[in-house]
């Protein structure tokens, strides 16, 4: 039998921080479920959506209860839509997020991603429809996500997309203005997209993939917080501490973490019969108290998050979770690593409120982490090539750096820095942040065309 | 054959109980042991030749010369019976509370109520807090696993005492470093 410590740890790990497996996440193909028209291609989609995952949730929940851990979403990722719907007209593609928000209702889901498009070089005459139809079928949808791919490290960055995207964005919001502008928040705009991300509301199954996988992400804050906490209260000799402890603390509790992750994942695609994926090793932090990245700044020494010193600390935690991750999973994947979204971590909104967190430390931070600038409320008058610029400096992080970046922005209408934005829920709450600048950046993005790729890409 | 002893702890007690086996050309296929203050106890499974029978064994161990009693008792037990299978599922039950009587009575008649097996209980008390691990199988449990949990929940408000139960799997792959 295992030793009584090592047991009584692994309980106060589940039971008093919060561990839970962040998100099961199926991806499914659709490229075979075109039909001859855009009704047939709907109905193909409802079709397999059910047939795969018609017990998707009864059974993450089943061995959830089996292992006694949370599984806490379960949710659906399909291929690009824009890849489905090749030819079809900007109201063929709102027919198709209709369908998909019926399918996600029908299997019982929350969310389902992969209203998305590919287009970090050239656009087709699908992706401008594609893109005509977003604000629309987002905010005449209830479960669906959508993402675009702007830019990757070998292509450089379409900046004729991302003129359009700050005008879509800005539609979303107005679109939902009655809910602060929430459909903004079902957006993402991506460099260097990973086709098997489980997390919302950038996941897709790329094109890469095999008809259905289960991928999962793992979480868990909280339970680094605690652990380290413990460890610095702990520690025998006093002032003797130093970071490459915490560091190493951070890595151990991440193996533990991911593995329970591994498990719970496995033995879901076991029961379903379908391929496991990755394990996705975010520390993605929910509005709950003692499950935010934020309180790990505070615990690892800086007084204020965005103090100088907390781009070091980031990139510190972000490589110490993938470290304990790689070796606790057989399969590691998706976007792996820290996640800042504001609106989603009580004390990075408390610090965009009490103005030790502005948006500029925000983007530098995203250069040492994963994602990027991720759910941050913007002044609803800010205009559209301003947040296509914000994006643009998002973009070029990722493209020259090799790594994801990302851009989640909600201009919330009729808002202005300073008042306050709520989406209830995982979505969470906080501060409107302030934009500096804005209004400066149109003749930049007015040139249009592409940015291209960095010279280190090219390693043939 | 099944042999148990317990006796005043010493060195040499395991040596002396295993030379006596060793003599009689006996196989010890298992042993655990365990000290508790200053008690040990011990219990062995062993195949002997089918010429050793259990008075040998009762004769070779009082020939030890000790200066502290062996208390022996020993069954003899059928091929079938040896041939136990592992449960499948085992499940880590953990309660923690302050001291007080009662605490393990409690727990175990509970397990017993739904027809549930304690393979294993290790009991700790530190700074008057009493924590109890426990390994059990579920095979023959008259309730479904969320009657239990259900149970537990109403348990652990009457009792005062945290109670949490899990599938072993999950301790064994956070402290582990191989996947099973």
């Amino acid at each position: 039998m295992l030793r009584s410590d090592q047991i009584i740890a692994t309980v106060e790990m589940i039971q008093k921080e919060n561990l839970d497996v962040r998100t099961v996440t199926m991806g499914i193909n659709l490229l075979d479920c075109r039909g001859e028209s855009v009704q047939s291609t709907c109905e193909n989609i409802k079709k397999r959506i059910n047939t795969l995952a018609g017990n998707f949730v009864p059974t993450c929940d089943a061995i959830s209860r089996k292992y006694g851990i949370p599984v806490v979403n379960k949710r659906i990722s399909v291929t690009p839509i824009a890849f489905v719907g090749a030819g079809f007209k900007r109201d063929g593609f709102i027919s198709i997020a209709k369908s998909l928000d019926e399918a996600a209702t029908d299997i019982g889901i929350d969310i389902l991603g992969g209203f998305s498009a590919q287009l970090e070089k050239g656009m087709t005459a699908t992706d401008r429809e594609f893109i005509a139809a977003l604000p629309e079928a987002i905010a005449e949808t209830d479960k669906i996500c959508a993402s675009v791919n702007i830019a990757t490290t070998q292509k450089g960055i379409n900046m004729d997309a991302l003129a359009m995207m700050g005008t879509t964005i800005k539609e979303l919001a107005e679109r939902t203005a009655d809910s602060g502008g929430f459909g903004a928040a079902k957006f993402v705009v991506f460099c260097n997209q990973p086709g098997d991300n489980p997390f919302m509301a950038g996941a897709i199954h790329g094109l890469e993939e095999a008809d259905a996988v289960l991928n999962v992400g793992v979480s868990g804050p909280g339970v680094i917080a605690r652990s380290l906490e413990r460890l610095i209260d702990n520690h025998p000799e006093n002032g003797t501490l130093q970071l490459d402890e915490l560091a190493e603390e951070i890595k151990q509790t991440t193996f533990r973490v991911t593995r329970c992750g591994e498990l719970i994942g496995r033995a879901v695609s076991k029961s379903l019969g379908i391929e496991f994926g990755v394990v996705d090793l975010s520390l993605a932090p929910t509005p709950t108290i003692g499950d935010s990245v934020g309180e790990i700044f505070k615990i690892l020494g800086v007084d204020a998050v965005g103090a100088p010193g907390s781009t070091a600390i980031l990139a510190m935690l972000n490589d110490a979770v993938k470290k304990g991750g790689i070796f606790a999973s057989k399969t590691v994947g998706g976007l792996s690593g820290a996640f800042i979204p504001v609106m989603e971590d009580a004390v990075l909104a408390e610090a965009v409120g009490n103005g030790s967190l502005c948006i500029e430390k925000l983007e530098a931070m995203t250069c040492v982490c994963s994602v990027g600038l991720d759910m941050v409320a913007i002044p609803g008058s800010v205009d559209s090539d301003t947040i296509s610029a914000i994006i643009a400096d998002e973009m070029a992080l990722g493209m020259v750096n090799s790594k994801t970046t990302a851009a989640r922005l909600i201009p919330v209408p009729g808002k202005e820095a300073g008042e306050h934005v709520s989406f209830g829920g995982l979505f969470g709450a906080s501060p409107i942040i302030e934009v500096k600048n804005a209004g400066q950046s149109g003749r930049f993005i007015s040139w249009g065309g592409r940015i291209p790729a960095p010279i280190h890409s090219f390693k043939n | 054959m099944i042999i148990s002893v317990m006796s005043k702890d010493r060195p040499g007690i395991i040596a002396s109980i295993t030379g006596a086996i060793f003599k009689l050309n006996g196989d010890v296929a298992d042993l655990n042991q365990s000290v508790l203050c200053n008690y040990l106890s011990m219990i062995l499974s062993v195949s002997f030749p089918e010429n050793v029978n259990k008075e040998d064994l009762i004769a070779a161990i009082s020939h030890i010369e000790t200066e502290c009693r062996f208390e022996v008792s020993i069954k003899e037990i059928s091929p079938e019976e040896e041939k136990v299978q592992p449960p499948e599922e085992t499940y880590i039950m953990t309660v923690q509370g302050p001291n007080r009587g009662g605490l393990v009575h409690g727990i175990s008649q509970f397990c017993y109520d739904y027809n549930i097996n304690i393979l294993d209980l290790v009991t700790t008390l530190k700074d008057d807090q009493y924590t109890m691990a426990l390994q059990l199988d579920l095979k023959n449990c008259t309730v479904s696993l969320k009657q239990i949990q259900e149970a537990l929940e109403e348990y652990s408000k009457q009792s005062g005492q945290n109670v949490m139960m899990q599938h072993s799997d999950i301790f064994q792959v956070t402290n582990e470093v191989t996947f099973h």
